[in-house]
Parts: structure tokens; sequence; C-alpha cells
């Protein structure tokens, strides 16, 4: 009658190797960050996070624009400038057909900002102003943006943690928390491994998704165990089985929600604006490990051997 | 059967008033969807916590600065215990409401101590010459022994008022030094019981000898009088009037002997410091305003260029009609007839939605859209616990109504927890989060909500209505073609 008939009885054993060798790698990559990089923290914290400036502004062209390199743009600039100082660890990208730049810097303030610009506009101008988009953001901001990110989401994973414990008996909220948990941390290593690999830094943005894949997480695990506690009411004699046969019941469920909240999120990566790209990217990641650990890790833990 | 239609007519009622909500009240779009500028200004405070009423003082002056500005449209509200947020649409460059926003503005006057004549001018002298030193920074002086030049004025003028700054760069070694030599001119002036508070109001022209604006000053009845007090007795003397701003002298004037008997009266006064147009009409913005309680610091700045606001807007609509189309082709291939319910009932969500943001109102930004279309999943995944029990039903062999009621009645206490627990992130996240986070969490706990209604009552009722019809009774219109029965 069911075209999915998954046997998590035998299958347990391969469940948690994959899931260990998945928070491993998380751990090697979130270590790895915190101590061979230079950046020295468990994941590459953005400007939102340590404060700096953000400039991303078109050029004017006729049909093409004229190459330049990155480096005779900062040497140029340099030259311009009369703070030498504040071109200290400058990045200066040149991107779409040599028609966008994106500049990073350290803290500046807004009249250092537009010295900037107009230099920049000197070097490589005129430049499309309409389309400017600069980001100011001060160190002690920063600061403060973290501690906020980081209260919010111990707060909201309490609350979760009680509304769960409430809900349901004490084994099956502490299973759902540990798939919840497990979840985050790989989400959290992959970003580890972006940021040392391809210097992909996380902003504010980034722990609004954790935040979202955690109450993802915890309501695809619920409906699953809903249903196992529900098949159980009826037939107890058959504890493994019932479990198995529960989960394959919602597999076709939790394969379509998660498609079609993937969709959405797929569209928004393509045709989305930039800033939300790397938002789009981790929230698909957690929905997508999310999926899994609530259907085959969350009731692995309840099977009895 | 009367309440099932009942049901159908509210709905549609419903959406009406959302249509027409729409048309009459447009969507707020927040800055990254219209550019503008955006700052954020954080309230110093040395010690303790920042109260409510201090926060509310700044407020109330920082609104009086901004409206003196003329920019249209500008908003400024509070944010959180100790921060402000000004929004300038349009404006292109944050440079000068950074300038006007940020100082203090608190205007002492003062009278200069007995006998300091001699140190007062060697003060000024100095403050000259590095004041022309910094100028020539300014102005890009690209001469190769530029720096070499400023090094040897600046030890020069280190030498006179032994004081060595121990900055590192040239420019701020610089800055440094003229505050401290302003600091040293302030010094040699007594306080007096004149302020800012007894101004009534503030006004500039230019002076009429030159081009350099000059910034007029009224004084209450009571302002008034303190100025021509102080004025009477210095009138004659050696003696100087000096007009502080911020701790920092900005002019220092003789009274003349003139009147030595009444002070100057009329509650008029000038301050002529080779001022330009634009530095005068900021400080004449910033003494209408009156003086900041606390200092502030602007801790972000934001700004988008309105031709990028509109991209983001193109885009954000690719992306959320995309979506919907996709998720409503994979609805009706799967679930055939419920899936065309399901798109029904998205289609009222989506509207819904919208009413819902200018009604509250809420502001539309990117985040804000990006919590849309990811509610959109959260919504079908209400529609599909439903409708997968309904198959359930069906296969097992129900008739089509008892299993589309036993569907919805089983799947409604999943659909419950999936949307509270999401609804909890929301909450923590609008309470705690940051205004730029503040924009997704609303629209995906307004999403959540509504999600509830759509999917528990839109969908049934309008399946309810579709079954009325006898020939969308056939069961394998309700299965997809891979599980025919």
């Amino acid at each position: 009658m069911n075209s999915f008939n998954f046997n998590l009885i035998k299958n347990k054993n391969k469940v948690f190797g994959f899931s260990s060798v998945l928070i491993l790698l998380s751990l090697i990559g979130i270590l790895y960050s915190s101590f061979y990089t230079s950046f020295k923290k468990p994941i590459n914290l953005g400007m939102d996070f340590i404060g700096g400036n953000e400039l991303r502004i078109e050029r004017v062209c006729e049909e093409q624009c004229e190459q330049i390199s990155p480096d005779l743009v900062i040497e140029k600039l340099r030259k311009l400038s009369d703070k030498k100082n504040n071109l200290n660890n400058i990045k200066l990208q040149i991107q779409n057909n040599n028609s966008l730049i994106s500049i990073r810097t350290p803290y500046l303030t807004i009249e250092e900002s537009n010295n900037l610009i107009a230099n920049v506009d000197k070097i490589v101008g005129p430049l499309k102003y309409e389309t400017k988009n600069s980001r100011i953001i001060g160190p002690k901001l920063g600061k403060k943006l973290l501690t906020n990110c980081a209260t919010s989401l111990l707060v909201s994973l309490f609350a979760i943690s009680l509304y769960i414990s409430i809900r349901f008996d004490r084994k099956y909220a502490f299973f759902a928390l540990i798939a919840l948990f497990h979840d985050l941390f790989i989400v959290f290593g992959i970003f580890s491994w972006l940021g040392v690999l391809l210097s992909i830094e996380v902003n504010s943005l980034f722990a609004v998704s954790l935040l979202t894949i955690a109450g993802y997480s915890v309501n695809d695990t619920v409906v699953i165990f809903d249903r196992i506690r529900e098949n159980l009411k009826q037939d107890q004699e058959n504890y493994n089985k019932t479990i198995q046969i529960s989960i394959n019941e919602s597999f076709r469920r939790t394969l379509f929600t998660s498609i079609t909240t993937l969709i959405p999120l797929l569209t928004l990566i393509i045709f989305g604006s930039y800033s939300l790209f790397w938002f789009s990217i981790s929230l698909s990641l957690g929905i997508l490990i999310g999926s899994y650990s609530s259907i085959l890790l969350a009731p692995s833990f309840l099977i009895k051997d | 059967m009367k309440r099932k239609q009942g049901w159908l007519f509210f709905i549609i009622f419903l959406l009406t008033f959302s249509i027409y909500l729409l048309i009459n009240f447009p969507l707020q779009l927040g800055l990254d969807l219209k550019g503008g500028s955006q700052l954020t200004l954080q309230l110093v405070k040395e010690e303790g916590k920042v109260t409510k009423e201090e926060l509310e003082a700044v407020n109330s002056v920082l609104d009086k600065r901004v409206n003196n500005l003329g920019v249209a449209e500008s908003n400024l509200q509070t944010l959180g215990r100790d921060q402000l947020i000004l929004e300038l649409p349009g404006e292109q460059n944050p440079l000068s409401a950074s300038r006007i926003l940020g100082k203090t503005a608190l205007l002492e006057f003062r009278t200069q101590k007995v006998s300091t004549s001699s140190e007062l001018k060697n003060l000024q002298l100095q403050r000259f010459k590095i004041s022309e030193l910094i100028d020539r920074f300014n102005n890009g002086d690209k001469r190769n022994d530029l720096y070499s030049l400023v090094i040897d004025n600046l030890s020069e003028i280190e030498n006179d008022i032994k004081y060595t700054s121990n900055k590192k760069e040239l420019f701020d070694k610089l800055v440094d030094t003229k505050k401290y030599i302003s600091n040293e001119i302030v010094n040699l002036f007594n306080k007096t019981d004149l302020s800012g508070k007894d101004l009534i109001n503030a006004g500039r022209r230019q002076e009429q000898t030159n081009s350099n604006w000059e910034v007029s000053l009224s004084f209450s009845n009571e302002g008034g009088q303190k100025f021509a007090d102080i004025t009477k007795s210095i009138a004659g003397t050696d003696q100087l009037l000096s007009i502080v701003l911020d701790g920092e002298s900005i002019s220092e004037a003789s009274v003349g002997s003139q009147f030595i008997n009444t002070g100057i009266t009329g509650g008029l006064a000038t301050i002529s410091g080779n001022f330009s147009a634009e530095n005068a009409r900021e400080l004449e913005v910033q003494l209408k305003g009156g003086s900041l309680p606390l200092p502030i610091e602007i801790v972000e700045t934001n700004t988008i260029g309105p031709l990028l606001g509109s991209k983001n807007i193109v885009k954000s609509l690719y992306a959320a009609i995309c979506g919907l189309i996709f998720v409503g082709i994979f609805m009706i291939f799967n679930y055939r007839i419920l899936g065309f319910v399901s798109v029904i009932s998205l289609i009222f969500y989506g509207f819904f939605n919208l009413a819902l943001y200018s009604l509250i109102p809420v502001t539309l930004t990117l985040p804000g859209i990006a919590g849309l279309i990811l509610s959109i999943g959260m919504a079908v995944d209400a529609n599909v616990l439903i409708f997968e029990r309904i198959r359930e039903e069906l296969i097992n062999g129900n008739t089509l109504i008892r299993s589309i009621d036993s569907g919805f009645l089983r799947a409604n206490s999943s659909i419950i927890d999936g949307h509270i627990t999401t609804f909890v992130s929301c909450l923590v996240l609008f309470i705690l989060g940051t205004n730029f986070v503040k924009g997704f969490a609303a629209t995906l706990g307004i999403g959540v909500v509504i999600s509830l209604f759509t999917s528990l009552n839109c969908s049934k009722t309008i399946l309810r209505f579709l079954t009325t019809y006898q020939s969308l009774r056939q069961k394998n219109l309700y299965l997809s073609r891979s599980n025919p029965l």
C-alpha cells in the first residue's frame, strides 16, 4: 500500500554513524576555524558583528565596462588618500563584467566613507550613485548585535524546549531536542567550513536562519512523534515495528513539506537580492538536515535493541 | 449546510475587504526597497542606564532638528532603551544630517579671567596656525614636501604650547592638538549663567562686508537681562566675551566702553566666526532645537540608492511569484483537486497577509519579504499534512466526505504544534531582535497566524463547497496518478 518502506530497525546504526560523521566534521570545522585562521573564532563573523564599512556601487559604462584589476585600484586609492591607515585591510572586488564594485573596509566615519567613494569615482568612474548601497557599522554596535543574537537564540531555544517538554513526556522531548541541536550544530559547522574555505562571513541574518531552522526542525519532529504516539496507542506489542511503520507513513509528508518549503527558498536564491543569498542557503541546508533528522535520527533513538 | 455557507460568505467578505484595504492603503516600503538613508543613533552615558525620560528628551530635541533640516517624510523613532533610528528617504548623502544630529550643541557664554590677555593672544595665534594646517590637509595639498612642512610647523606649535599629542596619524595629531588649544582657551574664561537654554530663536545671514555668514541669536526676556548684565561687567575692559559651543570657543569678542552703563540690551546677539553658508545653517538648526541632554553617537549608517531599491522590489516579486507558481504546480500534480484547493487558499493567504501589513501597518523590507516567502512554505505544510491524512483515509476505503472531515480533524494537533513552535521563535526574534531582524519576525509571525486560519478554515470551506457538485465527488480526482484506487 505504501510506496515507502525503509527498514529503520536494521539501519538504525547506519543513521547514527552518518550523523556522527556529520557532527565530527562540523566539530573539526569549528575547531579549525577557532585556532588556525586569521580571525580565530568558531565562525567567520561578518561586519554586523565586528563593525566595518561595506560599499557596493555600479559603474556607468557604455556597452561593456573596461577591465581593471582590483589591486591596481587599491594602489591608486592609496595614492589619493591622506589617511593611509584607513586603507589597511581593504578588500575590493569587481564583479558582473567589471560593472559592480564592492569594497569592504574596517570602520570609517560617514565623511571618510564619502571620501573613499569620491576617490573610487576618480579611478574607475563615473559611478551610478542611484545604485549605491553602503553600510557603516560602528564596532560598539557590532558587539551589541552579537550578544543580542546570542541571547535571542538562547531564549528562543529555551522557550521551544519548555513548550516541547510540556507537550510531550520527558523522553520524547529530550530526543526532539537532541535532533534540534544536531541540526543547528551541523549548519553552524558547514558555515565554519565555508568561512575557512571561501571566507564566507555570517551576519545577523544567519542567526535568524538558525532560529527559523530550530522552529522548523522541532515542528517536523513533533509531527512524526505525534504519529508514533498515535500508532503506539493502538498497537503496543510490536513496539519497534510500530515506530518503523509510523515513520514510513510520515515519509511522504516530510518529503513534500521539505520540497514545498525548499521551492520558495530556491526561487529566493536564484532571483532574490544578494543580501538574502547566504540566508536562503543556510535555511535550505537547515531544512534538508532538519527533515533528515526528524524522519530518521529522532525515531532511531526510540527504537529498542 | 447553512453554517458552512456562512463561512464561505465570511471568507469572500474578508477577501473583498483585503482588496479594498490594499487599494486604499498602499503598503509601506522600507528603505531597502525605496532607497534612502537610515542612521542608528546611540545615546552615550558614562554611568548607569539611560532613563526613559532622557531618551524622550533626546528624541524631542532631535525631532526639532530633523524638522528644521527640512527633509520630507523623514522619520525618527526610538529603538529599545537607548537607541534612536532616523530614516531619510531619498536623501543620498547622510553626511549633513549626521553632522547636525551628532553634535550636543551645548551653547555657553563665558567671560575672560582678569589679566590673561597675552596668554589668550598667543593661544589664538597657535589656533589660527593649526587650523591653517588642517585646512591644507583637507584641501588635498599634493605637494611632496607637505608632510615634512606640516611636521615642522606642528613641532613649532607643540613647543610653544608645551603639549605633544600621542595620536599616531599626522592628521589625528593635528585635530587633537587643535582640541587641546581650544580647551586651553576655554579655560581662560569664567562660566556665566547664560546658556543656550535662554535662547528663543536663532537665524543666519550673510555678513555685509564679506562672503562669510553669521548666526544671530535672540534671547528670552530673562536671557536678554542676563546678557546685558554680563556685557556690562566686562564693557570697556580688556576682558573678552567668549561663545563656547560643546566645550570649544567659537568666537571671542570685546565689549565696547559705550556699554559700560547698561550692557548690551535688546536681547539680540550675533556670532561671527567665519562660518560658511553650510556651517551657519547647521549651527542655526542645532541652536533652534536646543542642546542634547546626553551626547549621541552614530553607530550605524545604511544608504541605499533608489535604483537599487526598485531592483530589489522586482527581484523579490519574481522570487515570490515563481515560488508560488512552482509550489502550486507541485501541489496540483500530487493532490489534483486538493492541490487546486490549496492553491486557491494560498492566494487568499497572500491577500490576507498583505492586507494585514497595510492595516497594522508593517513596513515591508527585504528580510520581511523573505519571511513572507518562507511562510508560503509553512502554509503549504499545513495543507500537506491534511491532504496526506485525507489520502490515507481514502485508501483505507472511507467515503470522500468522511475522509475529508477526519483528515482535517486528525491533522489538527500537529498543525497547531508546528505553528506554535514557529510562532515562539518569531516572538522572541521580534522582542529581542534588531530593526533589520524585526521585519522578518513580523511577516513570518503574521504568516503563521493567518496560515492557521487559511489552512484549517479556508481550505475546508472551499473543499466542502466543491464537493457539493456531484461531478467533483469522484475519489480518483483526489489521488495522484501514482496512487490510483
